[in-house]
């Protein structure tokens, strides 16, 4: 397709048409993409392109080139807003020539293609006119009108079923919503894809992005053993070589395995550059709470951003139990003094913690499970139990 | 749709051109033609009526698919609806000779039809959260005021609703001020210049006020925290947001302790934010407790669960207790995992008098208005 990159306009249009004709989605879809080299034609970037391609081009596929056009030369001229309102025609074209397109799903590269830059162009509008996220959520709605077709398609015997190309475009739509911070509505998405029964399984690259999302959104609902299996899966799928998508998945990975009582080695963080989190474990493990404080400190903005900052907090639970099973192997006794607790609270950076709060520690961590046995308010001691009086948090739910 | 959607919407499409904009030109508090409505059908209401004159104010109608709002005469400008809001939270609420519920009744509906006309008239992030910040004080404040009252008689929900509403389009207000300003940062000697503006650093309106009171008037959500988390480096830093933040992290870890401590440190309106939430803490403390210091011989003083939990007396702690089913022996609570009752309804608590002088409607100036 390299002659795309010089040539004129009817060759390009030309071909577009052949393309279509002859049914290569893959193709079509790489000549209406943003990222392609016949981006880079000037020749495409003529001053009036709606006059030049209509009467010129046959009927659903004039449309979707003038929109196309018209968002690339938008977008050289950088005016970003002018490239969104262009990409969004584009989408509504594409959507409605596949929905017109029955029993044949041929035509999704297609769809895919104009739906991931639409929200590529949304970022860039989104990043040079700010609106609190307004424009991107507009672009999900574009979105929504292409996986409803999707979703709609049950007519259709499977291997032509445009079924199969949910995934895709609930993975863009699942992108917008964690970036403009609207998670609550990829509940309705995630419940179309798992009610979605298909006999061949959607793409692995696709699926491994779905449950990196599904596995964030669990962790955000406090969910923890179904974002530990998701965002498993997600790891242990995910390419090699994709170093920088490994990393971002660890990045919630780890301090849900954390939570979870798996502490995780030192190879493994440093090798994906979350050498923080060694940091982090360690400090858990240790009961450091103060070392827990200072690695907060020191990458909040990375917490912050990431959205993992309240689950490091969470982290100060564990740090706690481990903490309290120093003292009680150190005592080496069933009865600890709760002024014991106290001390090693203040020690390791609790500096205003009193008697009462120690107290309210404990019971909760007695509460879930974490120390079995009870306080005595009246000796103002702790008993624990004879046999694993700190069970290991890994068998813990 | 809310109101919040609506003017978000609207402040997006507006931005283009504000040619299309609706200005009111009504300049009393309510309109010429609703006057001479309401006076003809005897709708004015007893509080419209002070002495011998008669005082109306713009009450609240909904938009009907028939009826065209947006006519300039029927609107208030911003200046008229400062003084409105102003009149209401510092002139009416004062009357005495009603109860309280019909002054809520009467100051909620002048109150939305003020916001009514600011979503009409599409007013200005600056403007909007100027009217808002009263707004938002009175519900929480009667909120707290009311909390004992039977659903029929005042409805908890409509007026979280009211004052979510209000909070959230502040929050949107000063959230798109910010980002103004940073677009207007780019350029050096701009922003140099908007630092001089006295005026712009100090709005006649309590951020931070209003910050705290959205982490502590929604305990049992993640949102708040998360957006806390995002503000600015000199917002969170500000002790008071600090303290709210600090007691929304206690509470999500159930460290009851800390959160009931601090309820003395609190200004009256976050105090009757927190107050709604006493109920369902002092559940969950006394249910972590009967796990914590769960035994068949051992008690705990009761004097000691009240001053843990913050129960105004012995006798109500004792009594709160029994509801869950635990038993209780002379003045001490024994404490059993067991016996806790997970299937009873959440119990009433006795109002706390603390800020009660404070909370007196007399001198309600300090509690509603600050902007001048």
């Amino acid at each position: 397709m390299s002659h795309m990159a010089s040539g004129t306009i009817n060759q390009y249009i030309q071909f577009v048409e052949r393309v279509f004709r002859t049914c290569q989605g893959e193709t079509l879809a790489r000549l209406v993409s943003l990222r392609d080299e016949h981006v880079g034609n000037r020749n495409l970037r003529s001053s009036d392109i709606a006059t030049l391609v209509e009467g010129n081009c046959v009927a659903p596929l004039d449309e979707i080139i003038i929109a196309h056009l018209s968002c690339v030369k938008a977008l050289y001229m950088k005016d970003y807003e002018e490239a969104y309102e262009h990409q969004t025609t584009c989408v509504a074209c594409v959507v409605r020539l596949i929905q017109a397109q029955q029993g044949e799903n041929w035509n999704l590269p297609l769809l895919y293609t104009v739906s991931l830059d639409l929200r590529l162009v949304a970022l860039k509008a989104e990043a040079a006119y700010p609106s609190n996220g307004k424009i991107l959520e507009k672009a999900a709605d574009s979105l929504l009108a292409g996986f409803r077709v999707c979703v709609g398609d049950t007519r259709t015997n499977e291997p032509y079923s445009k079924k199969i190309g949910m995934l895709t475009i609930v993975n863009q739509l699942l992108k917008v919503y964690f970036y403009i911070n609207k998670i609550h509505l990829c509940k309705p998405l995630i419940r179309a894809i798992d009610s979605t029964n298909l006999k061949e399984p959607f793409p692995l690259a696709q699926r491994i992005t779905y449950k990196y999302f599904v596995g964030r959104k669990a962790m955000f609902d406090s969910d923890y053993r179904a974002a530990d299996e998701h965002l498993s899966f997600a790891f242990q799928n995910c390419h090699r070589k994709s170093i920088k998508n490994k990393k971002q998945i660890l990045t919630y990975l780890v301090p849900v395995k954390m939570l979870l009582g798996y502490m995780p080695t030192k190879r493994v963080v440093c090798k994906y550059d979350l050498a923080l989190f060694w940091d982090l474990a360690c400090a858990v493990k240790n009961g450091n709470l103060r070392g827990i404080d200072q690695v907060m400190e020191e990458h909040e903005s990375f917490f912050i951003q990431a959205g993992i900052y309240l689950i490091v907090e969470k982290l100060k639970i564990s740090a706690y139990r481990n903490l309290f099973r120093r003292v009680y192997l150190a005592e080496n006794s069933h009865q600890i003094d709760i002024a014991s607790f106290q001390a090693a609270l203040q020690i390791m950076g609790h500096d205003d913690v009193d008697a009462d709060e120690t107290q309210c520690i404990v019971a909760n961590l007695i509460y879930d499970g974490k120390i079995k046995g009870y306080i005595s308010y009246q000796h103002q001691k702790v008993v624990v139990s004879k046999q694993s009086a700190f069970p290991p948090l890994t068998t813990l739910c | 749709m809310s109101y919040f959607d609506f003017f978000c919407n609207n402040n997006d499409k507006s931005k283009p051109d504000n040619s299309e904009k609706i200005q009111g030109t009504c300049y009393s508090m309510c309109p010429q033609a609703e006057v001479t409505l309401r006076e003809r059908e005897n709708l004015v209401h007893v509080l419209e009526v002070a002495g011998g004159t008669r005082k109306l104010v713009k009450s609240y109608s909904r938009s009907a698919a028939d009826s065209n709002m947006a006519v300039p005469h029927l609107l208030r400008p911003y200046r008229v609806l400062k003084d409105t809001v102003q009149y209401l939270l510092r002139d009416v609420i004062k009357r005495k000779g009603v109860s309280s519920l019909v002054l809520y009744d009467f100051l909620n509906d002048r109150l939305r039809a003020v916001r009514q006309d600011m979503t009409i008239q599409r007013l200005p992030p600056g403007e909007c959260a100027c009217l808002l910040e009263p707004m938002v004080r009175f519900y929480v404040y009667f909120g707290y005021k009311f909390s004992n009252l039977k659903p029929g008689d005042f409805d908890q929900v409509l007026n979280k609703k009211y004052l979510l509403e209000s909070l959230k389009w502040f929050l949107y207000c000063c959230d798109s001020m910010d980002q103004s300003s940073k677009v207007e940062e780019v350029d050096v000697l701009n922003s140099f210049m908007s630092n001089l503006d006295i005026s712009k650093r100090n709005p006649s309106y309590d951020r931070v006020l209003m910050e705290s009171l959205y982490i502590l008037c929604n305990l049992d959500d993640i949102h708040p925290l998360m957006r806390y988390l995002g503000l600015p480096k000199e917002l969170k830093s500000n002790l008071t947001l600090e303290l709210a933040y600090k007691i929304a992290i206690a509470n999500w870890k159930r460290n009851y302790i800390f959160v009931c401590s601090v309820i003395k440190k609190l200004c009256p309106l976050s105090f009757c934010a927190l107050s709604s939430y006493l109920p369902t803490i002092q559940r969950q403390a006394l249910r972590v407790m009967s796990h914590g210091y769960s035994s068949k011989q051992l008690t705990v003083p009761v004097a000691t669960v009240r001053q843990w939990l913050h129960f105004t007396s012995d006798d109500e702690a004792l009594s709160v207790c029994r509801h869950y089913g635990l038993k209780t022996e002379e003045r001490r609570v024994r404490f059993c995992k067991t016996d806790f009752k997970t299937d009873v309804p959440l119990h009433q608590v006795e109002k706390h008098f603390r800020h009660e002088e404070k909370l007196n409607l007399q001198d309600m100036d300090v509690i509603f208005i600050t902007c001048q």
